[in-house]
């Protein structure tokens, strides 16, 4: 019986030594987390992004104009990597005028300064006809497209007529350029992950994920095992 | 018997309040009453023409003063009938803008209403109860006249709503010196 629990001791400690030193290990710098500042130290490397599931900034939908990036993230309005205003609706188009950049939300027109600064939204108690379905121009003009029809109006957006053109140049959306989706993951998720946040995971093994948790509840009774087999060869020893 | 049937009624009736804690929580976020209806109730569906007011200058200063910040918008659509005006304006609660709808009657406040709500809490600065407070509110010294009770756990929601009552004051005085 003591050889069958020496062996058994044995085989398990094999088993499992080198998680019990990544547990030691892990758990010795955690104690110490404050000392080395691991709450202020980030990792950001692009796999260890993907497997936390914080990949690329994928806006909702994205218009290229005038050199801008105009983009939606659920109820934020961005143009290029700056927060601009809310957004209500999902954004369906955006034109550019002489002085203004014009959105259009399927209720609202949002009117944003050439250099991004929010100006005024107009909606139905304005004057403009809902609900749009796209934006665009013709000879610089804005027109819009709503249920019952197509409307022009002038730069100052507040009265709109009735049209039945051809040629109109409609709000088509585009990707959102490398350089800008980096700046808004970096508006979004920070540096990345701070060490303390990594090694934390290690510990509990909620790196793996549900089945990490699961192995690490069974490495914890495999730990048990080896105690009270310790202890028993210990005892029988004596 | 008895204690079953007390326990079965008992369990009804926190299910019941739990269900009216939830559903009360649901429907607290979200559009009350659209721009257009609001303007459409306050001129009997005879809403004038609209007019903006752009913040530059005196007024710009003047309403960074009143809000402890700049207003998030280069310029203000307002509507005027006479005497009345109607102002649609939003202001950050405590991280979602909330929009109110507000009537000044001369020089004081006919009505205030809260048109959208984005917060996930405070929203009980909506009840008709609370919004009266600032009915007859005069401007004073770039300040509402009279103290407006609060709410506990609604504090950011009541000092906005105080901060727009006041711009709305101010904004509609300055466009009356200019007619």
């Amino acid at each position: 019986m003591n050889r069958k629990m020496r062996s058994l001791h044995r085989t398990m400690g094999a088993a499992v030594a080198v998680f019990l030193l990544v547990f030691a290990l892990t758990g010795i710098i955690l104690n110490h987390s404050a000392q080395f500042k691991l709450d202020q130290h980030y990792v950001n490397a692009d796999w260890l992004m993907v497997h936390y599931g914080i990949g690329k900034a994928k806006a909702d939908i994205s218009f290229l104009v005038d050199n801008k990036t105009i983009s939606q993230f659920d109820t934020q309005l961005f143009i290029d990597a700056r927060p601009v205003t809310h957004l209500d609706n999902p954004l369906v188009g955006a034109i550019v005028l002489e002085h203004l950049l014009v959105l259009a939300t399927e209720k609202t027109l949002i009117l944003l300064t050439p250099e991004g600064e929010f100006v005024e939204r107009m909606g139905e108690e304005a004057g403009v006809p809902v609900p749009i379905q796209n934006i665009g121009t013709f000879k610089g003009e804005p027109v819009i497209q709503t249920l019952s029809g197509v409307w022009s109006s002038n730069s100052m957006l507040d009265i709109w007529k009735p049209i039945s053109l051809q040629n109109i140049s409609w709000s088509q959306p585009g990707q959102l350029p490398e350089d800008v989706a980096e700046e808004l993951k970096t508006f979004f998720y920070d540096k990345g992950i701070t060490i303390e946040q990594l090694i934390i995971d290690i510990h509990n093994g909620r790196i793996l994920g549900s089945l990490g948790v699961w192995l690490t509840d069974f490495l914890s009774i495999i730990f048990l095992m080896l105690s009270l087999t310790g202890l028993w060869i210990w005892i029988k020893r004596r | 018997m008895t204690n079953s049937v007390n326990r079965q009624g008992l369990v009804s009736l926190l299910t019941a309040l739990l269900l009216f804690v939830v559903t009360t929580n649901v429907s607290a976020r979200g559009v009350y009453q659209t721009n257009e209806a609001f303007l459409n109730e306050v001129y009997d569906q005879t809403v004038p023409k609209s007019d903006v007011i752009w913040l530059k200058g005196e007024v710009r200063e003047q309403v960074k003063k009143i809000l402890g910040h700049n207003y998030n918008g280069l310029r203000i659509r307002y509507w005027k009938q006479n005497n009345r005006s109607t102002w649609i304006l939003e202001e950050i609660g405590k991280e979602e803008p909330i929009t109110f709808g507000i009537v000044i009657n001369g020089d004081s406040v006919e009505k205030v209403k809260v048109l959208a709500y984005r917060e996930s809490r405070g929203w009980e600065v909506k009840h008709p109860a609370f919004t009266q407070q600032f009915n007859d509110a005069k401007l004073k010294n770039q300040a509402l006249d009279r103290n407006i009770d609060g709410i506990t756990g609604a504090t950011l929601s009541v000092r906005a709503m105080t901060a727009v009552v006041t711009l709305a004051l101010y904004l509609d005085d300055f466009v009356s010196t200019l007619s």
